[in-house]
């Protein structure tokens, strides 16, 4: 190992500096964090016999930029040209380390490197783990000697981009832009739901122009037309107070008309887009992957869903087309004021900037305290749903003061905060309708001054105040629109971004379809983890020849079910492969996979629907006999013809409920009538009682016969059949042989054999 | 008669005491912790900046310490452990060694613990389900992504904010209470 100083501008000098050449490395890496919590760089770069290790010795950054961070960066501290800095510079040959490995942190990471004492190499902030996962893979494999996976060394996934602005997504694996996610562009993308009914929103539009052209008219009569002509018997109106009120009265009617036929062919349509919408959204659920709905953050956009396409519903129904109404109303009656009087039209619009001042004001800070008050009022109500959930325990320790306690707290805070919000809102609300009115008044000073001047009549004052007061109901919706936008906007991201989903596990275009599969597994040297360096399969490597019956043994948490998951893909693996008849699952159609292997697993779904359906769900066609003679051969006949209402008895929400072993049996005639050539059975009677265990094993058995059969138990019973038996500990395969063999070797397998035995002499000895 | 039933009221209450000591010493007999002390414990920090703890005869060159109260007290109940996660031994509190040690362990913790701290709220600007921090902390200024909802800031104690950023970073905000007004209202919106 050697150690020394380079001065240099940047880290890629370095390498120039050591005469290396960008070509030879084969990866690289800037680690950007110091040990004793501050922001320096450490740059690794790895070549097929070398590791280069430059630290800074600059100060530390005082700035840090994360990733995600899509903001652009004002007052940059940090001058454009870098100085050149001094870096410690060290190169070890591949030989010289025995091992790299993180360690992983509280939200960071570390490398560290035996060589042959334990080295730590630098550490890192949570964004680079996936980089460094590789870098310990790479080096993993060159001491190792084995060829590097072109994959491995390809940069993706680290600094996926957005293809259009090229900025990097905020977020790793959610591949949402930003800025190119515009508000507009989502708004053409929204209304392109409405194209299929352009003929339905060409009606509403003509309705809607007609509602308010006849209300318009409305003021006028009763205003000019009415006290000015037929009143005073001046003009068109003269003496005829009759007609005028007739065509009030019309008018009103047909406006009422118009408002009615418009609103029916509205709420239908809105209600067939938001139709359309969803089904559009489940129909893309449907087809991604496992992964995606188990990343955190998806649970919650699923449950979202919903109240998403509900809010785009009101953008449909209320926005939309009351924007146009109200629009139209705007520029139609402020047209007519300035026609009648542009003087007065100036002064009844006078208190309207303080009007908007105020909203734009103030409505910020209620928007602020409703979502303090409503923080509040969750945290009330999750310590009066715990209360009353967890009632046992609190009474059985007698902490009722307590719990009394730990409310008053969250129920003071709660009011204190329903105070400070209603006080505002009940200030803030009058003074609004004070304002508002206030333009009247101006109105009735001025015009009752100049009627009484003679400059204008009586009936132009009261058309006036008429129209006015028209005006401000559309004003008022306008300023709500901006927030209700946004609102509506983001809904409609969060739907678009399910539909835009690419599947992780993808199907590839020349698939191999094989109708029918032999069914010999084999799994080689897999690698597999659901997040960056958590492998849960460190290099796992089995064989299953057709028609054999494998066990999988192993605590909990060794990696079994991980296992199933994979050979079922609903994963892909990260190294290694798996294939079935020789051919690899990845190129498999997953058509094929699907209908040939049959999975019965601990935790069993049952549909809302009757029994037969659940027994036919992966075979919807077959007789009714095949469901019967499948519930005969899964032991589950019996207890479904004690039912009163027998095959037809309805389970699920709502329904008939089922015990586990009930459920375990509909699962086993599922399988039974699926008909898969390889079955997959992950701790399929783990939650059963030993009297229920050897009921299912039975039915079982029976489903095994013919078939590859995987069967992963801590229970060992279960595995009584099997041919071959698999030991996994921690991701790995510790032990493998037939029943006999291993139990000679005394191994891993033979201690869980023994405790498993004294585990059944406890339950003999102590009856349940 | 009498002198039976206050015989029998004293063994009564001895019994009782018993118990009392029995409990009391036998939670900490089951839990069956080893504490480490400056007597029974010798720490050290080897050539590759990692730390080695010597108990009894047994060396162990690499441990790491873990807070068992990372956000109420880190300087109590720290318990030491190597990168299999298995306990060498808990240390009831950093006091009870020589200042020396006790900033060997702290630097431990300082390397498994990194989160700036929040001193100065700047701008948290909200834009399409992510908000974007712009904040001075222990370790300089830092911008970061949060993902909105998802309890990604929330409070972990009364006033001691946790905030979560796309990539798991994290950073805290050590006492809501010293907040200025305009930094409380950004920060809550997150909340």
């Amino acid at each position: 190992m050697e150690l020394m100083i380079i001065h240099s501008i940047d880290k890629f000098n370095v390498l120039e500096q050591q005469g290396w050449t960008e070509k030879d490395v084969l990866f690289q890496m800037t680690c950007d964090r110091t040990t004793d919590g501050q922001f320096l760089d450490t740059y690794l770069a790895l070549t097929r016999h070398e590791l280069l290790i430059a630290t800074s010795l600059k100060e530390p950054d005082q700035e840090k930029t994360y990733k995600g961070y899509a903001l652009p960066v004002r007052n940059a501290t940090r001058p454009v040209l870098q100085e050149e800095g001094q870096w410690s510079v060290r190169t070890l040959k591949i030989e010289e380390i025995e091992s790299v490995f993180i360690v992983n942190l509280v939200a960071s990471g570390m490398l560290v490197m035996k060589a042959p004492e334990e080295n730590i190499i630098a550490a890192f902030t949570n964004g680079l783990m996936s980089q460094a996962t590789k870098l310990t893979a790479i080096f993993g494999k060159l001491k190792g000697q084995e060829e590097i996976d072109s994959e491995l060394l390809e940069d993706v996934g680290a600094n996926a981009s957005c293809p259009k602005c090229g900025r990097i997504y905020p977020e790793e694996g959610r591949e949402i832009c930003p800025k190119c996610m515009k508000k507009s562009a989502l708004f053409v993308r929204l209304l392109s739901f409405a194209k299929p009914y352009k003929a339905a929103v060409l009606l509403v539009i003509v309705l809607m122009l007609l509602n308010s052209a006849t209300g318009l008219v409305i003021p006028y009569l009763t205003g000019a037309a009415l006290f000015d002509q037929a009143l005073k018997g001046e003009g068109y109106f003269a003496g005829q107070i009759g007609l005028v009120i007739l065509l009030v009265i019309v008018f009103r009617t047909l406006s009422l008309l118009f408002g009615v036929w418009f609103g029916i062919i509205n709420a239908k349509m809105a209600a067939n887009i938001v139709f359309d919408l969803k089904s559009s959204i489940f129909s893309a659920m449907q087809r991604l992957s496992l992964n995606f709905f188990q990343r955190k953050q998806t649970g919650q956009l699923m449950t979202r869903v919903n109240n998403d396409s509900a809010e785009l519903q009101m953008f449909f129904i209320d926005g939309l087309s009351y924007f146009i109404v109200n629009a139209m109303n705007i520029i139609g009656i402020t047209v007519i004021l300035l026609l009648l009087d542009w003087k007065l039209t100036l002064l009844c619009f006078l208190p309207l900037p303080i009007v908007i001042l105020l909203v734009r004001k103030v409505f910020p800070k209620l928007w602020r305290l409703s979502w303090r008050r409503h923080r509040r009022v969750s945290a009330m109500n999750s310590i009066i749903s715990d209360s009353i959930k967890g009632v046992r325990v609190v009474k059985a320790f007698g902490m009722e003061h307590k719990e009394n306690e730990r409310f008053q707290r969250a129920n003071i805070n709660f009011s204190g905060s329903e105070q400070h919000y209603d006080r505002l809102s009940g200030t803030i609300f009058p003074v609004l309708n004070v304002l508002t009115q206030m333009g009247g008044m101006l109105i009735w000073a001025f015009g009752g001054w100049m009627v009484m001047g003679g400059q204008i009549s009586f009936g132009l004052v009261l058309t006036f105040v008429n129209y006015m007061y028209m005006l401000y109901g559309p004003v008022q919706f306008m300023n709500n629109i901006v927030g209700w936008w946004s609102h509506c906007m983001t809904a409609s991201q969060r739907i678009f971004e399910i539909q835009d989903a690419t599947p992780d596990v993808k199907e590839k275009e020349d698939a191999i379809r094989i109708p029918v599969l032999k069914g010999e597994i084999e799994v080689k040297h897999v690698v597999f983890g659901y997040e960056p360096n958590k492998a849960i399969l460190k290099d796992v490597t089995l064989h299953v020849k057709a028609g054999q019956m494998l066990g999988v043994v192993g605590h909990s948490g060794a990696g079994k079910s991980t296992l199933v998951n994979l050979i079922s893909r609903l994963y892909d693996v990260n190294e290694g492969a798996i294939t079935i008849d020789g051919v690899n699952v990845k190129d498999l159609a997953a058509e094929s996979l699907r209908s040939n292997i049959g999975i019965v697993s601990q935790d069993v779904y049952v549909f809302s629907g009757s029994i037969a359906e659940n027994i036919a769900y992966a075979n919807p066609d077959c007789s009714v006999m095949d469901i019967i003679h499948a519930a005969k051969i899964a032991n589950a006949h019996d207890f479904i013809e004690k039912l009163p209402d027998g095959y037809d008895t309805l389970v699920g929400t709502g329904g008939y409920n089922l015990s586990g072993g009930e459920k375990q049996r509909l699962s086993i005639a599922r399988a039974i009538l699926h008909n898969p050539q390889i079955l997959i059975l992950d701790e399929a009677t783990a939650s059963l009682d030993t009297e229920t265990e050897l009921q299912i094993q039975e039915a079982l058995d029976k489903l095994i016969k013919g078939r590859t059969t995987i069967a992963i138990a801590h229970r060992l019973s279960t595995l009584r059949n099997a041919d071959y038996l698999v030991v996994m500990d921690q991701g790995k395969v510790v032990e493998e042989g037939t029943h006999e063999s291993l139990m000679s070797t005394e191994g891993a397998y033979y201690k869980l054999v023994k405790k498993h035995d004294e585990a059944l002499k406890m339950s003999e000895v102590i009856p349940a | 008669m009498i002198s039976t039933t206050s015989e029998k009221e004293t063994v009564a209450s001895q019994a009782a005491e018993a118990v009392q000591e029995g409990t009391a010493g036998s939670l900490s007999d089951a839990a069956d912790i080893y504490y480490l002390t400056k007597d029974n414990a010798e720490f050290s920090k080897t050539a590759g900046s990692m730390l080695s703890v010597t108990v009894g005869d047994q060396t162990h060159p690499v441990v790491y310490v873990h807070c068992s109260f990372p956000h109420t007290n880190k300087r109590m109940y720290l318990s030491v452990r190597t990168v299999e996660n298995k306990e060498i031994g808990m240390i009831r509190s950093l006091e009870d060694f020589s200042e020396e040690i006790a900033q060997l362990l702290e630097e431990q913790l300082q390397i498994r613990y990194f989160t700036p701290e929040i001193k100065r709220v700047i701008a948290v600007k909200e834009e399409f389900g992510y908000s974007y921090w712009e904040t001075e902390t222990t370790a300089g200024l830092c911008r970061f992504t949060v993902r909105n909802g998802g309890g990604n800031a929330k409070l972990v104690t009364p006033n001691r904010l946790l905030v979560t950023d796309v990539d798991g970073n994290r950073f805290v905000i050590p006492d809501m209470n010293r907040l200025t007004d305009k930094e409380y209202r950004m920060v809550e919106i997150c909340m």
